[in-house]
């Protein structure tokens, strides 16, 4: 490079400048450079071992501390292993199945493997399902329901629902397989009934001039198409599975609560009740928050108050999930929502 | 020759290091001036709670400054070499090693951050603010140590002073912007 360098023309000012003569160094004066150059070492030395002091001093304090906090904490719960915890599971929004190819979702496939996962492990002791859900469709709440169940058939495992904003319907189907339920005074919970809504259409459509036709094969074939209006024989139909469905609610909720079938039957009219209410009435074991409903999963658990808690969550499908909802925002998932005109069996509270 | 005597010199005569022989001691008073500077940059951030402690967080820490001035002195001499900027005094061989002790020399800056760290825990200004004044004060000795070593102009010395960081800033961006169109390319 140098070779190069210097085989190439090179402009008079580009050239490199004469080598400064070597001039004799000048005898150092006292008080020079050399002096202060010293001082400012012996400063920066004597900075150096108040800040080293400084530090070990700051960290022994910081040891101690910690080491008192161990103690204290190992006096208030000596059965409490370091490893047990509390599994917390959260079910927001309207349940549907979810996607299997997208594993951050947040369908009943989902929920159902993340309650799996969690009674697997052996340091989970008990399971809190965060729930804050209107309900919705039949079979994905009874795939989250089952999955309780089988958890608990198989580890007993204790489950404690929590209750959030709102849990009615389908959300209140999902906490009838738990062992306990906490809610907040005002939570929206009940409303314990199947719907099932059709828009009719016809109407506008005619208004258009779009008409459709279904070539069948049996005549109950194209049975809650918007196209057209429902026939009586349909209706009686229909309303047959809804009342099997609700027969399937009843008896889960009669079970987990330990209601006779009339009593709940009674409260299962659809009407939702404050949390308040829904204690009074033997829906709600617990008025209180999410701490409330940790410590009392604590308990059952047998690990004590204040557990340490494990949300069955991977990192990578949280960021997923977190530009996922990102790009909701953009309008896709509503428009996605607003598409969706199919009927379909829910276990939901539409008041929200 | 004693670290102090060489750094003496060079402030004394500092065209000594533009000479035909590089400066007698200057090896062993660039690789403390490196070690003294991250030991103060160590230290003023132990101070702030803001690295974990122990030698081997020190030793990690001044490996890593070596290796990044290695990187930055063979970048700068590179890019002079490629814009045809003359070495001042003899030829440029063996520039690059000289420019990276001379480096470390620039380096003692950063020892004054231990002083400075009790400034800031005592409220007297930041210490991001202290932190950044005496980087900016190692970079204004680096470039002035460079239009020593090359007969180059300031806006070209601060540009390839500055050249490297831009180089690493430029790829960690280009990282970043890769990274988010394969994350929506996934989700999509």
């Amino acid at each position: 490079m140098e070779e190069q360098n210097n085989s190439v023309p090179v402009n008079p000012a580009a050239q490199p400048a004469p080598a400064p003569a070597q001039v004799p160094a000048p005898p150092a004066a006292p008080g020079g450079t050399g002096f202060w150059l010293k001082v400012v070492a012996a400063l920066y030395a004597v900075s150096l071992i108040a800040a080293f002091s400084l530090i070990t001093k700051a960290d022994a304090a910081k040891k101690a501390g910690s080491k008192d906090l161990k103690m204290s904490k190992l006096s208030s719960s000596l059965r409490q292993s370091k490893k047990s915890a509390v599994g917390v599971v959260e079910i927001y929004g309207a349940i549907s199945q979810g996607s299997s190819s997208r594993s951050w979702d947040r369908g009943s496939q989902q929920i159902s493997k993340r309650i799996r996962s969690l009674s697997a492990d052996k340091d989970v002791k008990a399971i809190v399902l965060d729930i804050n859900t209107p309900g919705g469709s039949v079979g994905s709440v009874q795939e989250i329901y089952s999955a309780i169940k089988r958890a608990k058939a198989e580890t007993k495992k204790p489950f404690v629902a929590r209750f959030g904003e709102v849990s009615a319907s389908g959300g209140y189907y999902v906490a009838s397989a738990c062992d306990l339920v906490v809610a907040h005074p005002g939570t929206i919970t009940g409303s314990i009934g199947v719907i099932f809504s059709v828009t009719n259409l016809e109407g506008l459509l005619k208004k258009v001039g779009v008409r459709s036709e279904a070539i069948k094969s049996g005549k109950f074939k194209d049975i809650g198409s918007p196209m057209r209006e429902m026939t009586t024989e349909e209706h009686k139909l229909l309303q047959g599975m809804i009342d099997d469905s609700y027969e399937q609610f009843v008896a889960a909720v009669a079970e987990g609560r330990k209601m006779t079938v009339e009593k709940t039957k009674a409260l299962a009219d659809g009407r939702i009740y404050t949390g308040r209410q829904a204690l009074d009435l033997g829906l709600v074991d617990k008025l209180g928050d999410l701490q409330e409903a940790l410590d009392a999963a604590g308990e059952l658990g047998g690990i004590g108050k204040n557990p340490r808690v494990v949300r069955e969550s991977a990192p990578f499908e949280q960021l997923m999930s977190l530009v996922d909802s990102r790009l909701q925002l953009l309008g896709t998932k509503a428009v996605a929502d607003a598409l969706e005109t199919g009927p379909s069996l829910e276990y939901r509270w539409y008041g929200r | 020759m004693n670290p102090i005597n060489t750094l003496e010199a060079l402030i004394d005569r500092p065209e000594t290091i533009t000479g035909p022989e590089r400066p007698a001691g200057l090896g062993r008073a660039g690789l403390l001036g490196y070690f003294s500077g991250t030991l103060g940059l160590f230290m003023f951030l132990r101070m702030q709670g803001a690295v974990p402690p122990g030698v081997f967080s020190f030793l990690s820490a001044y490996l890593f400054v070596l290796a990044a001035n290695f990187f930055f002195a063979g970048v700068i001499h590179l890019f002079m070499d490629l814009t045809c900027a003359a070495p001042s005094g003899a030829n440029g061989r063996g520039r690059a090693a000289r420019l990276f002790l001379a480096f470390g020399c620039t380096d003692y800056l950063l020892a004054l951050l231990v002083p400075l760290g009790f400034l800031s825990g005592v409220k007297v200004l930041n210490g991001f603010l202290w932190f950044g004044l005496c980087f900016l004060a190692v970079i204004y000795a680096r470039v002035r140590l460079i239009r020593r070593l090359y007969t180059v102009s300031v806006n070209k010395a601060l540009l390839s002073v500055w050249l490297p960081y831009g180089g690493i800033f430029l790829l960690f961006f280009a990282g970043l912007v890769y990274g988010m169109i394969w994350l929506f390319w996934l989700i999509m």
